[in-house]
Parts: structure tokens; sequence; C-alpha cells
């Protein structure tokens, strides 16, 4: 009987195993931040931001407009670079590797780590020569490679199916959604190690959103991916940790999962629940 | 909107298909558990084998666990995808189902208890017929309950709300002859009310199988049937099938 018994009963502490939520000591770090310090002219727009963003994952922000997250997310590639008055003190490295020493060829950190924006802006282009520009740029020129290249692109980003018999159509005739999924493509075209997405789905519609937010899903296979929005609800769907920022600094950093269901700080969980911000 | 089977295998995030389908395997595979540890606790009663009621009793840990874990899931998806319609519901009655057999599986333990109890007395008791006979018509219960989430079936919970009433008229007519046993023989009152204690916990098992019935015809329909007569739920049940 009690051989019976045994061979009936089912090893809870597999399936516990298996839906244990992340730990982000047990994650390989991709990018560093290190009392990051951000000036915009006089004022500081960033207060001394400590966090590691782990590689394959998706690590959302979040916070009220102006918080800083979209200035903190064009960091980690250097768009600050473009804003005159802009100043920045602490580090950030991408594995190890200070992004901002002297001598860092911005193009080619720019080309390991891609960015998406809020509204798609496809080159008017056809949309074979869109996904190709990043590798003609880098000076492919081989038609095989690229033509490889672009099928794995758009497959990767959940287009090819739509698009494989107008390739040499314009890019600019697509749906926004499909704008973005192509602008998606052409930044993976290249091959980045780390995705930065500000905002890819707030200018589309819900559908369009959740194939954006799945394709986010599929691709942290291959990338790290950052990922700032407006919508919560999108942060809890897509990431696998979330940032919650406020007034430059950072409040909380940690597990969606926790992060939704039982934050650490007060404010979080104000935010969170719509009592302010 | 009526419900199908495979209604909540349909969205764009393949994540929360399988994370909705994975809550109801578990809410199966914790039914499995209960229907083997109710099954082992009646056995081990009629047969007096302590050991096997030990087991049985200790199984009652691993119930409670898959309840805690389920109902944390539900949480993350009710905190992460923010389910409507269909997928609500899903993820109310699973959490709903899953404390009904917890409570199932708590009062099994109790059973087992008993059990123990009455075997180490050495006494031969009786009213372990009525004891078989309602603990097979609730076993049958509990099985048709699981069939019915497995295959999102009303008509097979259903059946179940209307097996609860056969187990309640079963329960009183048991009752009435252990009372006149224990007028026959008073000495035999101890074990006689333990044997009753036994048929109250499969009555409230019984119970306990109807509501998970009700929470899937909540399921199935979107129609609140708690409380309901059973021909309420007959004909919530028969709207489900015309939509069909």
């Amino acid at each position: 009987m009690t051989m019976e018994a045994k061979t009936h009963s089912i090893d809870i502490s597999a399936l516990q195993r298996q839906n244990q939520s992340l730990r982000l000591e047990d994650e390989t770090i991709a990018l560093t931040v290190r009392d990051l310090e951000l000036y915009y002219g006089e004022k500081r727009a960033l207060h001394g931001i400590n966090m590691d963003i782990p590689q394959n994952r998706v690590t959302a922000f979040i916070g009220p407009s102006g918080c800083g997250k979209s200035t903190l997310l064009r960091c980690f590639n250097r768009m600050n670079d473009l804003v005159d008055s802009c100043r920045i003190e602490g580090q950030m490295s991408l594995y190890g590797n200070n992004i901002y020493q002297r001598g860092v060829d911005v193009a080619d950190l720019r080309r390991r780590v891609g960015m998406v924006f809020q509204k798609p802006n496809p080159f008017p282009k056809s949309i074979y020569e869109n996904v190709a520009y990043g590798l003609r740029i880098q000076g492919i020129n081989k038609k095989r490679i690229i033509d490889e290249t672009v099928e794995w692109a758009l497959k990767s980003a959940a287009l090819w199916d739509e698009v494989k018999d107008r390739l040499h159509e314009s890019a600019l005739g697509m749906s926004g959604g499909q704008q973005q999924r192509l602008v998606i493509a052409r930044t993976i075209a290249v091959k980045p190690e780390v995705l930065l997405l500000d905002e890819p789905a707030s200018a589309l519609d819900p559908i369009s959103t959740l194939k954006i937010e799945e394709l986010i899903n599929e691709l942290k296979n291959d990338f790290t991916i950052v990922i700032v929005t407006h919508n919560m609800q999108q942060a809890a769907r897509v990431s696998d940790y979330t940032a919650f920022m406020y007034m430059g600094d950072l409040i909380e950093f940690g597990v969606t999962d926790h992060l939704f269901t039982n934050p650490a700080k007060k404010q979080t969980e104000d935010y969170i629940t719509g009592r302010y911000g | 909107m009526s419900y199908e089977q495979d209604r909540h295998s349909n969205h764009i995030s393949q994540s929360f298909n399988e994370e909705l389908e994975q809550i109801r395997t578990e809410l199966l595979t914790m039914g499995g558990l209960v229907e083997r540890q109710l099954s082992d606790a009646v056995d081990a009663l009629v047969a007096g084998d302590t050991e096997q009621a030990e087991q049985a009793r200790k199984s009652d840990q691993a119930i409670n666990d898959m309840e805690m874990m389920i109902d944390e899931q539900c949480t993350l998806i009710i905190a992460r995808r923010q389910p409507a319609a269909a997928d609500l519901r899903l993820i109310i009655s699973v959490s709903k189902a899953t404390s009904d057999l917890e409570r199932i599986g708590d009062e099994t333990s109790r059973i087992c208890r008993y059990a123990i109890e009455l075997a180490n007395d050495g006494k031969n008791v009786r009213g372990y017929q009525e004891v078989r006979h309602i603990g097979n018509l609730v076993r049958d219960m509990l099985q048709n309950c699981l069939t019915a989430f497995a295959r999102s079936d009303a008509e097979m919970a259903y059946k179940v709300a209307k097996q609860d009433k056969e187990v309640d008229s079963e329960y009183r007519t048991a009752m009435r002859s252990l009372m006149t046993y224990m007028m026959e023989d008073p000495r035999y009152i101890t074990s006689i009310m333990n044997v009753m204690w036994i048929l109250r916990g499969l009555e409230r098992i019984g119970d306990h199988a109807r509501n998970m019935a009700e929470h899937l015809i909540y399921l199935v329909s979107g129609t609140d049937v708690r409380h309901s007569s059973l021909k309420d739920i007959k004909r919530t049940v028969r709207e489900v099938e015309q939509k069909k």
C-alpha cells in the first residue's frame, strides 16, 4: 500500500521550483549604473541612480511624467550627448566597460545598444531597404547576407508573413503597428546586445500593442531589453524587472511579480494603485 | 458570451495562454491528490488499516501547499494581466475551487484521525456500511466535479449538484439508523459518535464538491448559481447548452 501511495503522490516541490520567481542575484548583469547624476544646465534631473540591468530580461521603467525614466534610458546609448546643456557624473557600463569613458566609439555603442522610439520612424524607403540600412552603413554589401538578415529580422519582429510579398514597397504605406515592428526589425538587424524601447506602443491600438508586447517577450531570448512605458499594466505584462522612478530618484527596483503584488515602498504602492503621480 | 474549453488558449500573448492553462492543470492535479486522499481514507477506515489512514492524513500537507501555490499564481495573473470576462471568471473560479478542495482535504484528514481511533479501539462498530455507501457517492461527486472542470462541462456540474441532494438524504437516513444503534447498545455510543462525525465529514465534502460545481457553472455561463435551487441551476445549464 505504501508503495502505491507513493506512486500516486505528486512532487510538489518540483512544481514550486518551476513557479519560483526570478532573483536579481542569479542574473548575468548587462548594464550597470552607479551613482549616476545627470544635469540639464543647473537642473539635476537624475539623483544618484544605482541599478543593475540583467541580461536577456525585460526591465521596465515606470513613473509619472518628468520623473527621469526616458532621460535614464537615453543615457544607455548616449543619446543625451546630443543635448548641449546635459552633463553626466557617475558611471554607466555595458558588461563592465564604462560607456562614458574617453575614446568610446559612440556609433559602435549605438550599434550594440539599439533604440526604438515612441512614434514609428521608418525611412522613406522600401520595407527591405529599411531593414538593410544598418547593414549597409556597416559596409556589408553581400546580397545573400543582407537577404538572410532582412528575412531573419522581419521574422523575429513577427512581421515577415505580413510583408514578404511586398518587401520592395514603401514602408510608409504600412499601418502604425506594422511600422513600429519594422523599426524594431531595423534595430535588431544589426544584432545589438541591448534593445532600448521608449514607449514603443503608446501610439498604437490595443491589438497592435499586444502584438508588440508579445514580440518583446520573444525578443528577450536574444536581447536584453529595457522599456520605458507610461502604461503600468504594460510594464506588469511584459517585464521581468521593474524600476519605479519619481522626481529623478529611483524609488524601487525589483522583480515585477513582487513589485506589482507587494511593493516594498509606499510611494510605489501609491503610484501603481493610482493614488498619485 | 459562452465559454468553450479552449477559449483561454487564443490570446495574442502566448505566455498568458500558458499561465491560464497552468492554473487549470494545477487545479486538476490538486483535485487528483484530494481524490486519492479521500479514496484512501474511506478504504482505510473500512479495512481498519491505520497505516494507510496515516498516509492519507499526511498528504494534507501537500494539498495545503498546492492551495497556496495556486492562489499565489492567481494573484500574479490578476496583477500582471488584468484579465477580463472569461479569463477573469476562470481565475476567480479556480481560486475558489482550490479553497473548497483544501477544505475537502481538511475534512478527509479528520476522517483519517477518526479511522485510526476506531481501528485502535478494535471493536467491530456498526455503521461502516453507511460510511462505505456515502463515501462512494461523495467520491463519485468529486470525480465528476473534476471532470467537469477538465472539460468545462456545465451539464456534468449540474449532475454533481443533483448528487449532493442524494448525499444529503442518505446522510439523514444513516443518522437515523446510527441513532437506533446507540439506543440499542449504549456501550457503543463513543465509537458510533465517531462514525457519525465521519459521516458528517463526508456530507460536508459533498457540499464542497457542490460548491466547486457551482464555480464551474459560473465560469462557463457567467451566472452565479450559488444559493440557487436545483431548478435554477438546471435552467442556467440549459441556456449554456443552447448557446453552443
